[in-house]
């Protein structure tokens, strides 16, 4: 087991009512290694807090995280924010070397590493581009090569390809199930769209919205490639478009 | 040449000829506006002389001193108040206090304290600069990405490496912006301080012109501040463009 939750709660107070908003309750949850886990909600259930828990940006307020093949402090993680979160006066490649960087791995070691990175990310000739002269995929590609530094078992996706336009996401879903192939690693990956969730994951985890509850999981087998037209795909499409349709209407009608 | 640069010559030119044709014929007399001509001849004659390089110099040594002091003092207190919250706290009441105070006001305040010397004028620049840089560096620190700080520390980024690596890259633009501003008011600052109580300098070689009614050499200590304003706006645009390649407008 790569990380195990266990009834992992979280509450937001706010301040102004005094209210306190449960956004995540009780979640256990483990995290095999290798697998393309998806996390899939309507948006407020708390899937996103549920990353940056797992990410150790925030700490849950109820239940426990375990990373049992942790050794020593070093991180497991890494994280790929939807906004990108490049760094504006950092060119490619400086976005790519931070990890290592801050971490003290010696330069030489660290610039062959993002070398390697920007050739598996498909990035090169873009190297030495600042964030604000690359185009959105490639932002993203970027963001990715820079997770992907310092070389975690998990790497934690919020949204990643929800700001891009259709084709280029198309794009970047094959490019993630190529690098998710080739490295091996374990991807945890939070969206809300059902297309994203039925080409990419090895499963998916639907949650309910507020508060955020494991409503079900599904393995998904289909082979892949995978295509949305193809029957099989298509009819897990709509098993996840009805069970996902109920939990919108139920957060909508708790909101009325 | 650009049509636009042709307008901007001509204008120039045309103004000065003008200037130049008008005091020559008598329409207007030297003591109020000296020819544009007479001026250069000043110029020269005081750089031959070698008054007025004297006069540069000693003005330039308080101003890069007071420049420097102040802008230093305000980039890393204002990281200190951007980034940590009880530093803001406890120096907010002060800058609501003396950033709304003209620092000029405090010139002979700085004059009892630290004698008639340099330091008195080193000491009025520095404070014009420093809240100049400290405003704006505080706004740069408050306007980075909270984002940003979030994905240096899950890359495993140190609350120091944050600070070295994420916050002062991420506020350059606005200190800056902080330090043309505290240029102007460093130009500013040392004229004033050297109207009073010195007997060198560019603001004491005007201000005695004026009081000699030699009106040419007031107009050659005013063209002389103007270069020096450009030059100092050029050089920090030159370092800008070096500092931050990123931000280019």
């Amino acid at each position: 087991m790569l990380v195990q939750l266990s009834g992992i709660g979280k509450v937001w107070p706010i301040a102004r009512t005094g209210e306190q908003v449960v956004a995540l309750d009780s979640i256990t949850l483990d995290v095999t290694p290798g697998e393309f886990l998806i996390l899939l909600g309507p948006s407020g259930c708390g899937k996103s807090t549920l990353l940056q828990i797992v990410a150790g940006l925030e700490q849950p307020s109820r239940g426990e995280i375990r990373f049992p093949a942790r050794q020593g402090t070093n991180k497991l993680t890494s994280m790929v924010f939807q906004e990108y979160a490049l760094f504006p006066w950092r060119t490619a490649i400086q976005n790519v070397v931070f990890g290592p960087e801050v971490r003290g791995v010696p330069r030489a070691e660290r610039e062959a590493t993002a070398a390697r990175l920007i050739e598996l990310v498909k990035l090169r000739g873009f190297e030495s581009r600042y964030p604000h002269e690359l185009s959105g995929g490639m932002r993203q590609r970027v963001a990715l090569a820079r997770a992907l530094a310092n070389d975690p078992a998990l790497l934690l996706f919020d949204e990643p390809l929800a700001a891009l336009d259709a084709q280029t996401r198309r794009v970047l879903q094959e490019e993630l199930i190529r690098i998710w192939a080739e490295t091996g690693k374990t991807f945890v990956y939070v969206t809300h769209s059902l297309e994203e969730a039925v080409l990419l994951g090895t499963r998916i985890v639907l949650m309910t919205a507020r508060p955020g509850r494991i409503k079900r999981l599904i393995e998904v087998t289909l082979e892949r490639p995978r295509r949305l037209t193809r029957r099989a795909d298509a009819e897990l499409l709509e098993t996840l478009d009805a069970l996902l349709r109920d939990e919108v209407k139920q957060a909508m009608g708790a909101e009325a | 040449m650009s049509l636009s640069l042709l307008r901007k010559t001509a204008s120039s030119l045309f103004i000065l000829v003008v200037w130049q044709i008008l005091v020559q014929t008598g329409n207007i007399n030297e003591l109020f506006l000296p020819a544009p001509l007479s001026v250069l001849r000043a110029m020269w004659a005081m750089t031959v002389s070698g008054t007025l390089p004297w006069a540069v110099l000693v003005s330039l040594n308080r101003l890069a001193q007071g420049f420097v002091y102040g802008s230093l003092a305000g980039v890393v207190l204002g990281l200190l108040a951007g980034a940590i919250g009880w530093i803001e706290d406890v120096l907010d009441p002060w800058i609501a206090a003396v950033y709304p105070i003209p620092k000029s006001a405090l010139f002979p305040l700085f004059l009892l304290w630290f004698g008639l010397g340099d330091s008195s004028k080193i000491v009025t620049i520095a404070v014009g600069v420093l809240f100049l840089v400290l405003v704006n560096t505080i706004t740069g620190v408050k306007a980075i990405n909270p984002l940003l700080i979030k994905a240096a520390v899950d890359l495993g980024a140190s609350r120091l490496q944050v600070f070295v690596k994420v916050i002062l890259p991420g506020a350059l633009p606005n200190i800056f912006t902080g330090l043309r501003l505290g240029a102007g008011m460093a130009l500013i600052l040392v004229f004033i301080t050297e109207i009073e109580a010195t007997k060198a300098g560019l603001g004491f070689l005007l201000w005695e012109s004026f009081q000699l009614l030699e009106t040419k050499n007031v107009f050659a200590g005013v063209v002389t501040f103007g270069i020096l304003g450009v030059l100092t706006t050029w050089l920090l645009q030159w370092i800008e463009r070096r500092a931050c390649p990123w931000a280019q407008r």
